[in-house]
């Protein structure tokens, strides 16, 4: 040491204390330093063994069972949404040694994980240390059981059976059910946005969380709660054994059971062929959905594997839109169909329905709106206008009493309006009135004032369901229904009961503001439209089912604004430049139970060439599955009118999906010789 | 100026002379525990340099060599911007009360907009500067029992209030500590500290029941019986001690602590590394790392008995008290003898604000010695 010493007779009496006081210090600090030291020597050489044990009994891991995924069911209990054992082969990437190794390895046992190399190895590198990934999924069970074979020469591999989940109907049901696919970290950064712990289950390999659809809007109910199981795992982390006391088992997720039938889904699905639009049937008494589907679809399973991006470029960029869900995103111009309203709604204005019109195939108001029938009508009233969809009537009385009335109306029928159906992705469309013009266009023609206002020479084109209108094609089945109740304010409902609790029926609506007189006026119409000869869809309405007959209207609507004197010959245009078609119909016309509403987006043809035999199609297959119905159809003809030759097979075309249906009283095979007859 | 006769005037100004003054043992201490937590950190991140050991050990580089520079501050520099320190930290803990950011429940941070702060950690130095430079002026009978020893007893008692009320018990108790000694090593009269000893105890039941938090008192109930709730809040201690106890003589190895490395351990890679050293390194290990500690504390005592100044003796003093409370502190939290406090093991935890303001503290503590001989006016008028 450089430094003299210091001593302790220094003069200073503040140094002297403060070195009798370092020294203190310094005591206590090793006295601390030495109890600690005491404690480690406890711990550590005294007590080694029991806390090797503990540390050894920490080797008990507690792995999570993921529960199976609740179902989801049709009204009749046939699963449109169900789970199906899947062999997959995991990697652990803490527990490889060379995961290039073990990925060739593996490769030898499943050449086809060969291709998806690189993704495979980035998405091992970028997950937990401990947490399986997996590598492959559906393997067959030769598969499983040579890796089982191999595992033990595989650090870090691992094969186990989970449950998949499994759309048995593929499209039909894709966009009313959606999908269920991986976890993403927006996944669980949305649950943590939202303040909510993200579940465990979320990292759980393999684990999927509905993406659309029921699936996602009821995913926390179909989810259920994961189970646990003690397990006793070597150093390695394999499993030696299992402590049953410690194990609890998984609650299955809540079966979900909607209103749809699926023979009815499938027959409308399989009703569009390669033409794009939107069905949707409900039970006009409470209100259930019976169908909505949208066309083209696409296979639902492919997205819970996670759908090769190829795949889906092409499902994104078809014109046809198979991801769009058209029946409740999709919002189009009504057309024709809207007609029961702008009629209804002359009616409210006090116009007399026995009022006459004389159609000439056109008719000048600032310029020339034409009828689409070229020769004209002749003179018309209100049932004579529906019966044949006569533009010129209604282009003259919705200039009479103007877009206000006519909104009332259409908004009291549910256009324009979204409906608690429970699963998201309604599009509202517009039901224009002289407020929402002016809201919408000061909103974006600031500096045109003259456009705020609703111009005279607007009207005419809403009242045939042109112009700003658009709805969705739930509403105008909602439209529909409730024309055909005459009574109650129907709400649609699709979703029945959620782990067996019924969710409230659309049957306890409020009372509609219209009189009995009047909605039969309009009805009648309809009735005309497919049971008069002279009704635009007579020959594409008939059911062919006995008594029962339908009640509709066609709809053409245009998908976009015609040059003046462009053709309109819509069969040789563009698809996406053809017009839509519309038909709306309710059955049976003389005790309504169900409507009907079909869209064909940009059909070859028009509404009763295209879309009201799509309508008939779907309609019989619901006819035939109430028993009720059935029962009226197939009752005995009256004594002496035997018919003559009676076919000996069913000769009523019997959709072929009826196969696919749990067993219900309707499907019991009663071959009936009189089923079918024309009355 | 200078008290030495084998010395030149001027001589010890010379930046030369300062560096070759600087205590090598001292740094080269510090360095081996820092260099320790960048291993044990490595080992804990799976042999990864992330997340932790890289910024652990590269924050040290960074704090290294400013705590060098700082060495060869003059120490009347430091004698004139205690108060003012003292009083900018104790600002900025009146800031966070007022506008400070809310982490995990506690109202901690200042943000600064390019980095947020923790007052509380610069206020362990203002604490040692401000009472330093007290009893750099006042007598012996007034550092003993006297009516002006209000003066530093306030000087700590506010900012302790401060933080506890944030609320962040480990580090007020560590400011209080760090208070305590000073007045302690100034020579506090044992009459007092007896007193305030005995009031202590008494105090203790009832402020349990009514000041601590809910979560403070858990912590206490925790560990006096952590085996009654074994995975929830006794879960840190029983692992914790299980990770030490499962090391043995020898440890398990480097990289195989089956605790630490298959997360067990909770916080290990901060309050809990001291456990996963146990693990590894086993009984010798530990040992070798508290006998480090402990020379660190041996070393800056020494430096501070060889100071000239009182300022400089009583600032190297409250440094290392500091530094000895996270170490016993901390020891005794990860060995279940003390509840768990958020307290770190000084230089070896990760955790970048504790880290400056100790490599902060020892810049002082390294300063004193590089100037032992500078005498510092006394505030009567005389040196010493």
């Amino acid at each position: 040491m450089s430094e003299p010493a210091i001593f302790f007779t220094d003069v200073n009496e503040r140094q002297g204390g403060f070195l009798r006081r370092s020294f203190m210090l310094g005591g206590l600090t090793a006295v601390g330093i030495t109890a600690l030291v005491g404690r480690l020597a406890q711990l550590q050489v005294i007590q080694a063994n029991r806390y090797s044990t503990l540390s050894a009994q920490n080797q008990f891991n507690f792995r999570l069972i993921p529960p199976p995924r609740g179902r989801i069911l049709d009204r009749n209990g046939v699963v449109l949404a169900g789970n199906r054992p899947s062999f997959r082969l995991l990697v652990v990437r803490d527990e490889t040694k060379d995961l290039d190794a073990t990925l060739n390895y593996v490769e030898r046992l499943l050449p086809e994980t060969a291709d998806r190399r690189r993704r495979l190895i980035r998405e091992i590198t970028q997950s937990p240390r401990f947490a399986p990934v997996p590598v492959a999924t559906d393997l067959t069970w030769e598969q499983f059981a040579k890796i089982n074979l191999h595992v033990t020469d595989m650090p870090g591999v691992m094969a186990d059976m989970h449950e998949a989940r499994f759309y048995p109907f593929s499209g039909a049901f894709a966009h009313v059910i959606g999908y269920v696919a991986k976890v993403t970290d927006r996944d669980i950064e949305k649950t943590k946005a939202a303040g909510e712990e993200p579940d465990p289950m979320l990292f759980h390999p393999g684990f999927r969380v509905g993406k659309q659809g029921i699936e996602k809007a009821l995913d926390k109910e179909l989810r259920g709660q994961p189970g646990g199981q003690k397990v006793e795992v070597d150093v390695k982390g394999r499993v030696v054994g299992e402590d049953v006391e410690g194990s609890r088992p998984p609650v299955p997720g809540k079966d979900v059971v909607l209103t749809l039938d699926a023979d009815v889904q499938n027959r409308a699905l399989e009703v569009f062929g390669e033409e794009s639009g939107a069905a949707v049937v409900m039970d006009i008494r409470n209100g259930d959905i019976l169908c909505m589907v949208s066309a083209p679809s696409f296979d639902a399973n492919a997205f819970v594997g996670g759908v090769p991006s190829k795949t889906y470029k092409l499902l994104s960029e078809y014109e046809r839109k198979p991801l769009f869900d058209k029946a409740l995103s999709g919002t189009y111009p009504p057309g024709s169909t809207f007609k029961m309203i702008t009629g209804l709604a002359a009616l409210e204005a006090g116009i007399n329905p026995k009022r006459r019109v004389t159609c000439t195939g056109s008719w000048y108001f600032g310029r020339a709106f034409r009828c689409w029938k070229a020769g004209g009508h002749g003179s018309v009233d209100l049932h004579d206008a529906i019966k044949g969809s006569c533009d010129s009537y209604f282009y003259q009385v919705a200039l009479e009493i103007g877009p206000d009335k006519i909104a009332t109306v259409a908004r009291a029928f549910g256009l324009g309006q979204e409906f608690d159906i429970g699963i998201g992705g309604q599009k509202t469309g517009v039901v224009p009135d002289r407020a929402w013009k002016e809201a919408y266009f000061k909103k974006r023609q600031p500096d045109n004032p003259g456009q705020w206002k609703w111009w005279p020479g607007e009207s005419p084109s809403y009242g045939i369901g042109q112009g700003y209108l658009n709805v969705n094609p739930l509403q105008l089945c909602v439209m529909t229904a409730r024309l055909a109740n005459m009574k109650k304010a129907i709400q649609p409902r699709l979703i029945k009961s959620v782990g067996g609790v019924e969710r409230p029926s659309g049957a306890a609506a409020p009372d509609m503001p219209f009189s009995l007189e009047r909605l039969a006026l309009v009805r009648g119409g309809m009735a005309a439209v497919a049971n008069d000869v002279t009704g635009t869809a007579y020959r594409n309405s008939q059911l062919g089912l006995g008594p029962i007959k339908m009640a509709g209207k066609t709809g053409t609507a245009q998908s976009r604004d015609y040059k003046p004197g462009e053709s309109r010959g819509p069969r040789n245009a563009e698809w996406s430049k053809r017009d839509h078609a519309w038909f709306v119909a309710f059955a049976p016309y003389d005790d309504p139970r169900y409507a009907i509403t079909v869209l064909v987006q940009h059909a070859p043809a028009g509404g009763s060439a295209d879309a009201a035999p799509r309508a008939r199609d779907i309609m019989k297959v619901v006819l035939l599955k109430d028993p009720e119905l059935r029962a009226r159809i197939e009752q005995p003809y009256p004594q002496g009118a035997e018919p003559t030759a009676p076919p000996p097979d069913a000769p009523i075309e019997e959709p072929d999906v009826f196969r696919t249906a749990a067993p219900s009283p309707a499907d019991a095979p009663a071959p009936d010789p009189a089923q079918g007859r024309p009355t | 100026m200078t008290a030495s006769a084998l010395t030149r005037p001027g001589q010890r100004e010379r930046l030369s002379e300062k560096i070759g003054e600087l205590d090598w043992k001292l740094a080269s201490l510090l360095a081996f525990v820092a260099g320790m937590g960048a291993l044990m950190l490595y080992s804990i991140a799976g042999g990864s340099w992330d997340p932790w050991a890289g910024a652990h050990l590269t924050r040290f580089c960074i704090f290294f060599v400013m705590m060098l520079g700082l060495a060869l501050i003059d120490l009347r520099v430091w004698f004139a911007a205690a108060y003012p320190i003292y009083a900018a930290a104790l600002l900025l803990l009146l800031a966070v009360e007022a506008v400070g950011e809310v982490r995990m429940g506690a109202r901690r941070w200042l943000d600064l907009g390019f980095t947020s702060l923790q007052p509380s950690e610069i206020m362990k130095i203002g604490v040692v500067l401000a009472l330093a430079r007290w009893y750099h002026g006042a007598t012996a009978q007034e550092a003993r029992f006297h009516w002006k020893l209000i003066v530093p007893a306030a000087m700590v008692g506010v900012p302790v209030l401060l933080v506890a009320h944030q609320p962040d018990l480990g580090t007020a108790i560590l400011v209080a500590i760090t208070g305590g000694s000073i007045m302690f090593m100034a020579g506090l009269s044992w009459k007092i500290i007896v007193g305030l000893g005995a009031a202590g105890l008494a105090a203790l039941p009832p402020f349990i029941t009514f000041v601590l938090h809910d979560y403070q008192r858990q912590r206490i109930m925790t560990f006096l019986n952590p085996e009654a709730d074994p995975s929830g809040s006794g879960y840190h201690i029983i692992q914790a001690k299980t990770a030490i106890g499962s090391g043995g003589l020898l440890g398990k190895g480097y990289g195989l602590g089956s605790q630490s490395q298959l997360d067990f351990l909770p916080e290990k890679q901060t309050d809990f590394i001291l456990a996963t050293v146990g693990e590894e390194f086993g009984f010798v290990g530990t040992f070798a790392v508290l006998l480090v500690m402990g020379l660190v504390v041996a070393s800056t005592l020494r430096i501070a008995s060889l100071s000239h100044s009182h300022f400089g003796r009583l600032g190297a003093a409250g440094v290392i008290a500091t530094f000895a409370s996270y170490v016993v502190i901390n020891g005794a939290m990860v060995m279940g003898l003390a509840p768990v406090v958020g307290v770190p093991q000084p230089l070896l935890s990760y955790g970048g604000t504790v880290m400056l303001s100790l490599m902060i503290g020892f810049g002082l503590v390294m300063g004193v010695r590089v100037h032992r001989y500078q005498e510092l006016p006394s505030g009567r008028g005389q040196l010493i």
